[in-house]
């Protein structure tokens, strides 16, 4: 069984905001509430690393075991979702969290007026039917049900953001880091992003082998 | 002591009118809530769930483009 997750690569991510932008637009996410956010370190400061942050699923979720309601539950792919009709949006989910993931529609508000909790779903919808209209109201759409990733990742244009099954992205991830073959602060930029250009023309035709080789089975 | 009995009592009949009034205004919302409440849920079981992650040619090439 696959399980999902989310690696944000920093020497890649522009800081675009185009994750920001795919989810909101995906997910029609109403005014206020950020599944997703950028954030920066060292803002200005050369050197500079950018994350796309968002709920990171976690494998022991602290949200699940401080929820009162016990409305989070987890999916075979090890997605952690919620179910809004359980949801009485007292807010111990956002405390608990450390990547400050479960957002409330009404802002801070005293008196549980909140509203439900929201938070990325992995584009895995809720306990709903698959593609109901009630789905997506209270979480969006299912792209995982339809065949596809996370709209944020799809999106990325520079492929920082990375979903999908924890081994093929872990994999892909590896594959960068040895390409880059430096760490620390000193290393950043494109070749440290992308790889030297030599190494990038043999990735180019080991990939032709490899089609012309799948092309001629 | 007789001049002391009310001679007049038809005002209280708005307290009776009020009593009635507002206890149908009770069951009439109460009754409404009663058929919101009773909608069913359309939460589906973890078993009939399906559509699970499955590694379709769409996904394959978000892989294949992410290892550029």
């Amino acid at each position: 069984m696959a399980r999902m997750k989310f690696l944000c690569d920093s020497e890649r991510c522009i800081e675009c905001n185009g994750c920001v932008t795919a989810c909101k637009n995906e997910h029609e996410v109403p005014w206020g509430v950020n599944r997703r956010r950028v954030v920066t370190v060292n803002d200005g400061v050369p050197g500079e690393k950018s994350i796309s942050v968002s709920c990171m699923h976690c494998s022991d979720a602290p949200c699940m075991a401080v929820c009162p309601t016990d409305c989070f539950y987890k999916t075979d792919e090890g997605v952690v979702l919620h179910n809004k009709d359980a949801c009485i949006g007292c807010g111990y989910c956002f405390f608990a969290c450390p990547f400050g993931a479960p957002q409330f529609p009404n802002g801070p508000a005293a008196f549980g007026a909140r509203g439900k909790m929201d938070k990325c779903t992995f584009c895995a919808g809720g306990p709903e039917e698959n593609g109901s209209k009630e789905e997506f109201e209270k979480y969006g759409r299912n792209r995982i049900s339809e065949g596809k990733l996370p709209a944020c990742a799809e999106m990325c244009s520079t492929k920082a953001l990375l979903a999908g099954d924890a081994t093929v992205v872990s994999d892909i991830f590896r594959d960068r880091a040895l390409r880059r073959g430096k760490a620390g602060d000193a290393a950043w930029g494109w070749t440290t992003a992308y790889g030297k250009p030599e190494q990038a023309q043999e990735r180019t035709q080991e990939r032709t082998r490899e089609q012309k080789q799948e092309g001629g089975k | 002591m007789q001049d002391q009995q009310p001679k007049n009592l038809k005002r209280r009949g708005f307290l009776l009118a009020a009593g009635v009034g507002s206890a149908g205004a009770v069951a009439l919302v109460a009754s409404r809530v009663g058929k919101d409440a009773a909608k069913p849920l359309t939460t589906v079981s973890a078993e009939e769930k399906t559509g699970s992650y499955a590694e379709t040619p769409h996904i394959s090439n978000y892989y294949r483009t992410a290892r550029v």
